[in-house]
Parts: structure tokens; sequence; C-alpha cells
């Protein structure tokens, strides 16, 4: 029997509590119109109030509102262009567009220098060339080719202003991680009583390790990038995955209230999607260390 | 016409115990004191505005949850919607001075991009990852060696009196601290107690074994030694209780390779 959406939303209708919350909404909406405009009021009440503060009032606001966008070291030396009096021919769209490309750039190479001088392994993405790296003071261990990616329309949108380089100067600082595997694949061993015991554990095979990989890095400034592995995930890997995205879901939704709770609007998590091979996916993960850093090229 | 200051009902019909002051209106006194007993009529009102409002707020609840978890996604829908403009300094510049400021960062790229270059050792400098198991030596860019090896098996040895051991190869950039032919292995405690055996003194005889070493060893600091096996068919594997082992081949160019001071970079 076929399994289609349409049959799962039949069976969760015809789940006991959810016929019982229906015919009883059903049955308000048949009575007299103050009973009506109670069962609606009440109903709408928390879904405006969470819509408003969580989605409304901060799809409204500039996402980056509250970032605090950095010039890099070398704009700041420089005296900032004054706009001239006489009335100046509107560069064109391309002209601009490189421009904020070397922006960015120089945003990104400044990022590395820096990161470069920390003792960390750090990260750099490079979506313009497609490539993830892995560098242990400024010499790249690893580099990885992105098959794919994917970014939130804010930085699609920071982009076309020409303001991504305020974002990216300094790099990103790693503050929390999720993912489907553990961070060190850590085994306990009990030590044996005697020789007789420590010979017979001494055959034991080696647990092959084959997770699917996916994973989620929060760095400050409101960036998140998430990391998916090219290859299908095997069932148990959907199981781990699916549970992986509803913790990740759950975690936002706690931060918003978390937000709510301290009178702030929740903010906009600027997100970049990879898809990386399992391997290089794997590698990344296990090697970056908890206080890492990222140097970003969109 | 009235006198305000005088309460309708006296006080002293109903006086407050022990004379103790009261906030409660005069006038509602012999009120209170009588309980209210509400008509079926009343009760068959109120308990379905109640039903209805709590029923509600249910439903709104679980309406407001899925839309709190569904937030980040419909924002996405409404960034994608906002207007583009081009950022007001730029668009604000004269078209020469915005030639001479594009070349200017063209030239800070490449400059930028050298410096990060530069960064990179010429002199050979070694590799080693830990998750696939292999072996890099390069100068610049270029690979002089690619080899298999054995890291860090991530076992965590559980002992008696609350004693363990986990048995990783540390990530992180390090230096030939020393190089040693023919190396003499000084075992340490949980070599002993990994097979069952009672733990010598320091400086005993039983500590120390050669040959299992392999032909050199080279330091990377805190007991983490370069070296190679005799257990040549785990390489590739995570089995070593944090040194890393090569095969003799590989590590007969590691040790000819590299110099005191160069570089190891584990990751």
């Amino acid at each position: 029997m076929s399994t289609t959406p349409y049959n799962w939303g039949q069976k969760f209708l015809s789940i006991k509590p959810v016929r019982w919350l229906r015919e009883l909404a059903a049955t308000y909406l048949r009575q007299d119109g103050r009973t009506k405009f109670m069962f609606i009021s009440a109903t709408l009440f928390p879904i405006l109030l969470i819509f408003v503060f969580t989605m409304l009032l901060p799809a409204l606001s500039n996402p980056l509102a509250e970032i605090p966008l950095e010039e890099s070291q070398d704009n700041r030396k420089k005296p900032i262009e004054k706009k001239s009096a006489e009335p100046s021919p509107t560069p064109s769209p391309e002209f601009l567009a490189k421009m904020a490309e070397l922006k960015t750039a120089e945003a990104y190479w400044q990022a590395r220098l820096r990161l470069a001088k920390t003792r960390s392994i750090n990260l750099s993405i490079d979506l313009v060339d497609s490539v993830v790296g892995l560098d242990i003071n400024g010499v790249t261990v690893r580099r990885c080719k992105i098959h794919r990616f994917e970014m939130s329309s804010a930085i699609a949108h920071l982009k076309s202003q020409g303001r991504l380089h305020l974002w990216l100067a300094n790099g990103f600082a790693l503050q929390k991680e999720l993912a489907t595997l553990p961070k060190a694949p850590i085994r306990v061993k009990e030590a044996p009583k005697d020789t007789i015991e420590a010979s017979e554990s001494a055959g034991e095979e080696l647990p092959i390790e084959n997770r699917d990989v996916h994973f989620t890095w929060d760095f400050d400034r409101q960036l998140t990038v998430l990391v998916e592995q090219v290859q299908t995930p095997s069932v148990s890997g959907w199981l781990s995955k699916l549970w992986y995205g509803f913790r990740r879901t759950l975690g936002a939704a706690g931060q918003a209230l978390l937000e709510l709770g301290r009178l702030k609007l929740p903010q906009h998590r600027l997100w970049i999607e990879l898809e990386l091979t399992r391997e290089d996916a794997k590698a990344i993960y296990r090697a970056l260390p908890e206080k890492a850093g990222l140097a970003l090229r969109l | 016409m009235t006198d305000n200051t005088e309460p309708s009902t006296p006080l002293s019909e109903n006086p407050a115990p022990n004379n103790q002051p009261t906030d409660s209106v005069p006038g509602t006194l012999q009120k209170e004191s009588t309980p209210v007993t509400p008509t079926a009529a009343e009760i068959s009102r109120v308990k379905p505005i109640r039903q209805v409002l709590g029923t509600g707020l249910l439903l709104g609840l679980i309406l407001a949850t899925l839309t709190l978890l569904a937030a980040p996604v419909l924002r996405e829908r409404v960034f994608a919607l906002w207007p583009d403009r081009p950022a007001e300094e730029v668009s604000g510049m004269e078209s020469a001075k915005l030639k001479r400021e594009v070349s200017r960062l063209e030239r800070l790229v490449v400059s930028l991009q050298k410096r990060y270059e530069w960064l990179t050792p010429r002199t050979p400098f070694l590799i080693v990852n830990t998750s696939e198991n292999r072996i890099y030596i390069k100068t610049g860019n270029k690979i002089l060696h690619e080899g298999v090896c054995s890291t860090g098996s991530y076992v965590l040895l559980k002992a008696s009196e609350n004693r363990q051991w986990v048995f990783f190869t540390p990530r992180g950039m390090f230096r030939i601290l020393g190089k040693e032919e023919w190396p003499v292995w000084r075992k340490p405690d949980w070599a002993f107690v990994e097979e069952g055996l009672p733990i010598p003194a320091p400086y005993a005889r039983e500590r120390f074994e050669a040959g299992v070493l392999g032909e050199y060893a080279l330091e990377i600091g805190d007991g983490y030694l370069i070296h190679g096996t005799l257990y040549k068919r785990l390489l590739g594997m995570p089995v070593t209780h944090g040194c890393v082992r090569l095969d003799d081949e590989g590590l007969r160019i590691v040790y000819h390779s590299l110099q005191l001071g160069s570089k190891v970079f584990i990751y």
C-alpha cells in the first residue's frame, strides 16, 4: 500500500485526540454568533501572538540590524569617499558587482590571514570556487569540493546591496554544533583482570564506522552552516537524520521563545547549506575544534 | 441632601474581628458573609463559555506551536520578496573614482592571497589525516609522498582505582622535536594494564622493549611519536594508543625528509 502525504494527513486527522478536537471545533463553529466569536478569538490569539513576534516583526526588520558590521582593517585606514557635488553618472550594475566581489574577496583573505595567527584548526568556505578548506596555521591540510550549495535569501539580499563584506570581515567564531555522529568515536573498554582475559579480548574485531553525516555549525553573527552528505542515507541514516532535523527545529524554536522571554525579537539566522562527500564531511566535522574560526567567501 | 461621610450600613452590624482594619467596602460586608449559590441556569451558561475558551486556546496553542516551528522557513519567504538596492556609498561615487577603487582592490586581493600562500612551508612537512589514516609529505603545494598510517583508536581504557586512559592522536600543528634510530620503547603503565599484568616500577627492566617501534622514531611532543610497527596488517585502521604508526617505506621517507623543527599537521 502506498503511503502518500495525503494518506499521512488522513491518518493524522483520524488520531483520537485530533478527531475529538476537530469535532469539538466543528460543534462550536456551528453554534450562535457569540460562541463562534469567542472560539475563533481564543484560537487566533496565541497564533497571532507567535506569528507577529517570531515571524512578521523579525522578517520586516533588517536581519543584520543587531549584528556588529565591521570594516576590515585595510578599509578602516582609508578615508571615506565623499559624494561629489556634481551629478555623477551611475556606475553599471556589472561594475558594482565586480566591486562587491572584490570587497568580499578582500574580507575573505583578511579573515584567513587573521585566523592563521591562531593555533587552532580553522575552516574556510569559498563558494566562488566551491571549495571547503581545513586550515592549520595558514596551511590548507584538506581541500574538499562542494557538490551543491544553497543559501539564505537574506544573504543574497545583502550581496545585492554590496554590504556583504562588512558582515564577512574578520571571520566568524564557532559557537555551537549539532550532528548525527559523535565528535569523537570513543569506545569504552574495561581493563582485563589477567593475561588470559587480555588474550581473549585481543582478538576482538574492530567496529567499522559507517554512519551517515549531517551536521549544523552555529557561528557568531547569526551565521549557520548546514552540511549534508552527497550519498543517499541508509534506512538507519534516514532515522538519525530525522531525529537530527527534529532537534534542530526544536532548538531554533526554543531559542526564539527564550529571546521572546528576554523581551527581544528573535533574530533570523543566515544559513548556508553545503553538500560534501561523506568522507569529507566526517573528516572536517571531527577535525574542527570547539573554538574554531571560519573565513567565508560568497 | 445626604451626608456622604456617613456609611449607608453601620459598621457595628458586622465588626471586624479584634478591631483590625478592613479594606472591604462597608456596603458589601453583608453580601460577602453569605455564599452566593449560582443557579443551575447560570452554571449551564458559564460551563460552555469556559469550554469554548479552553478548546479555542488549546487549538490555538497547537497551531501557534506549528507556526513557531515553521517561522524560520516563513521568514525566508519574506526575505526573498525584499527589493534589491545598491549600497548608497557606492552608488554615489563617481565612475573614475570607482575605477580607481576597483584597481586598488584587485591589487590588494592579489597581495593578500600571496601573503597567505607564503604561510605554507617551502621545506618538507608532514600532514596526518586521522580520519582516513593517511599521510602526505609535501613541500609547498607539491606532494612528495603519500601513504598509509595508523592513528589513535579512541578507546577509553578503564582500570581499577579510577585510573583511565583515552587513546587518541592529538590534532593541530606540531614540530619534530627529536629523531632516533632503532628506538627502544619504554612501556607506560597502560601497556601493562591492557595486558592484564602488574605495573612494574618506573625504571624496571620489563618496561623497556627493543624492536617494536621499527627502524626510526620521530618525537612530536607530549610523549607522542611517529614510528614503525610490527602489525603491518592493521595499517590504515585507528588502532594505536595515540602515536602515528607508519609502514617501513613511509617511515624511511618521513625520517629522511623531515628535519628537527619541521612541521607536522595532524587533523
